[in-house]
């Protein structure tokens, strides 16, 4: 095959092995966002191209992540449990049920998802605060109501509710492990709609059931499919589900569309936009290297 | 001087009341109040004052005063805790998420009954005019939930919109199957979102929606001031049977009155998109139980969701309970434990202006002087 299409939402792992097998293979391009499915550095020496649909999912993962800030914020599902299993226990919910006003929330990473996060934030009067490798601008920094924190380790125990943003890289990959965890607040609540693998599977089963973290949610598991056994399913205080979130109609219609733009591309040997590009020419984008 | 006459004529007919009403009588009052049970929960967390056992946080405060403070969660049928004590209560609190039933039957009994304070928002659970034509006043606490019901508003408009719950349920079954929830899960992004009612609560929301990106409406008695309609970007809409079918998502942000009740039955719901989400964080009855149930199950309603029921504690047979692409949970918006201290604070604040002799916040007043505040009439 010339050119392979895949997806974060069922991602095909194209590892160094199969990018060898794969003779005529010029061009891998990503249904989504995010492509650390792909041996990036084997796909850099290989010659091949990868891009994704940047921008497709953005809004998506943003609405998303603010939806589990607030289900576990305000302690929804064990309510809807009480609900269809016939009860009615309003203090079994409401002993541990806060509002988002007046919470201190940080983002890890305060890229495009993370500066929309911020943004749909902002009527909810929260104490928002960012830790990235680069400074958002002062305008927009202003706007948003963010404040920087360029330590994360000092950022961490302010935080009521903490917000994954940041892609998988050889940095990212393990990144909150038990130590990382221990810095946040007890009772934190942690959402991660980035990817699974930027978590200690374990040390997040672990904080959950002794209440460190009073709640975590995403949609993003190593690997996936999740199989049948994968702790998250099971560990109290959680808001899981498959990887749905920038797979919604209106994201679906946005990277098809997207794909079918970079194949148009593609056959008429034009470039694509910059922004798309993981890999190009060698060279790895950036928030890889 | 005609006119003097018949005002003193009203006024000695409504003395006794009058009285009744204005001030507390001087001494120890037996103050009732009654809320959800904590149980287990009881005990876990010192500012979970919003359940009997914690008393609103006020129990030490009124005790030393020499007042009398009985409180319970057993509000229902002729041989309830309340009712042992409604002959002599002077104050009642009462609260929306486990309501004791205050009927005109009850009232007539509660001969010491002064005054009726509801801890939270919503006092459609007393009989009104009942209340005013005994000359209790009664009032609640403003403003003490109207956040934390907006936010629980926006979390359930996602909720539904977004489908998270069959995906939850899959992570929690051992399953994987994106397709079951990506066929008909969708952004909030540029849908068309109306509010019925915009008033504290439908502001908020207003407010809270707006980064989203929506199309956003609202119908209300009233229309907001224009330098605030622009800032929240929401269009005022008339005519709520136009309004409607325009909507992707109808939010229910009014009281429950004699107008509103069972307002959105069969009919209404038709008027709606097909596919449409509903949010009704309002009041239960203010919906035709059997026309929601009905609709949901023929997909007119793509998702409904709130934590409000007719009546309440919702039975276990509640046809809400087990309809498809609900998003219910038990009455506990308003009661967070941010809620619950807001709405302890305002209680105790109305008792001691109460045991002053002084007049409450204006906007708490819900029956003053024989009067049903506004959204009541």
């Amino acid at each position: 095959m010339h050119v392979l299409i895949t997806t974060p939402f069922h991602p095909a792992y194209v590892t160094a092995e199969r990018i060898k097998k794969a003779k005529n293979l010029e061009l891998l391009l990503t249904a989504g966002i995010g492509s650390d499915h792909i041996d990036l550095p084997a796909a850099a020496a290989a010659g091949l191209t990868v891009a994704e649909v940047t921008g497709s999912n953005t809004v998506s993962v943003a609405e998303d992540e603010l939806m589990r800030i607030l289900i576990l914020l305000r302690n929804f599902l064990p309510g809807y449990q009480q609900v269809v299993k016939g009860e009615w226990n309003v203090a079994g919910i409401a002993h541990r049920a806060y509002d988002l006003e007046g919470k201190t929330v940080g983002t890890v990473g305060a890229g495009r998802i993370g500066r929309l996060l911020l943004q749909r934030l902002k009527p909810f009067n929260c104490n928002l605060l960012y830790h990235d490798r680069l400074q958002i601008n002062p305008e927009l920094e202003k706007e948003i109501g963010a404040k920087f924190e360029e330590d994360l380790d000092a950022m961490l125990p302010k935080c009521d509710v903490i917000v994954i943003n940041t892609p998988l890289t050889e940095k990212t990959r393990g990144m909150f492990n038990k130590e990382k965890i221990a810095k946040m607040k007890k009772g934190v609540i942690i959402v991660n709609n980035a990817r699974g693998a930027i978590m200690d599977t374990q040390a997040v089963a672990d904080a959950c059931s002794s209440g460190h973290i009073a709640g975590y949610g995403g949609d993003v598991w190593f690997p996936q499919p999740a199989p049948k056994d994968h702790p998250w399913r099971y560990m109290p205080n959680h808001a899981m589900t498959p990887h749905i979130s920038g797979t919604t109609i209106d994201a679906q219609l946005r990277y098809a569309a997207g794909v079918k733009d970079m194949l148009d591309r593609y056959f008429k040997g034009e470039d694509f936009p910059a922004e798309n590009y993981i890999v190009k020419e060698g060279e790895l984008a950036s928030q890889y290297k | 001087m005609a006119m003097r006459n018949a005002t003193q004529q009203v006024v000695r007919a409504l003395e006794p009341s009058l009285t009744r009403s204005l001030h507390a009588s001087p001494g120890s009052k037996k103050i009732v109040g009654v809320f959800y049970k904590g149980g287990e929960y009881a005990g876990q967390n010192p500012n979970f004052v919003g359940c009997v056992e914690n008393a609103l946080g006020i129990r030490s405060w009124l005790e030393s005063q020499g007042h009398q403070y009985i409180v319970t969660d057993d509000k229902d049928g002729p041989n309830c805790e309340l009712e042992k004590h409604i002959a002599d209560a002077h104050v009642l609190i009462t609260t929306p998420f486990h309501p004791a039933y205050v009927s005109a039957d009850r009232i007539r009994r509660g001969k010491n009954l002064e005054l009726l304070l509801t801890a939270g928002i919503g006092s459609d659970h007393i009989e009104l005019p009942a209340a005013a034509a005994a000359g209790l006043t009664v009032a609640e606490v403003t403003g003490s939930n109207t956040v934390s019901v907006a936010e629980d508003q926006l979390m359930r408009i996602l909720v539904l919109m977004r489908n998270f719950l069959p995906g939850h349920h899959q992570a929690i079954s051992g399953e994987w199957d994106l397709a079951g929830i990506a066929h008909r899960a969708y952004d909030l992004e540029g849908k068309t979102v109306g509010t019925v009612g915009a008033g504290r609560i439908g502001k908020l929301l207003l407010q809270r929606l707006k980064p989203f990106g929506c199309n956003l409406l609202y119908h209300d008695r009233l229309r907001v001031d224009a330098a605030l309609e622009e800032e929240l970007g929401a269009a005022f809409e008339e005519d709520l049977d136009a309004m409607l079918p325009k909507c992707d998502v109808v939010v229910l942000n009014m009281p429950l009155t004699e107008k509103t009740k069972g307002m959105f039955n069969k009919e209404k719901i038709a008027k709606m998109k097909k596919g449409v989400i509903i949010v009704n964080n309002a009041r239960g009855a203010i919906m035709d139980t059997q026309a929601v149930a009905d609709a949901c199950k023929s997909g007119h309603i793509a998702g409904y969701g709130g934590d409000v029921w007719y009546p309440q504690p919702a039975p276990k047979e509640h046809p809400w309970r087990y309809m498809p692409n609900n998003a219910m949970t038990p009455h506990i918006s308003g009661t967070t434990i941010d809620g619950q201290l807001r709405y302890a604070a305002g209680v105790k604040d109305m008792l001691e202006r109460y045991f002053k002799g002084q007049d409450f916040p204006e906007p708490n007043y819900i029956v003053k002087e024989g009067k049903l505040a506004s959204q009541y009439k």
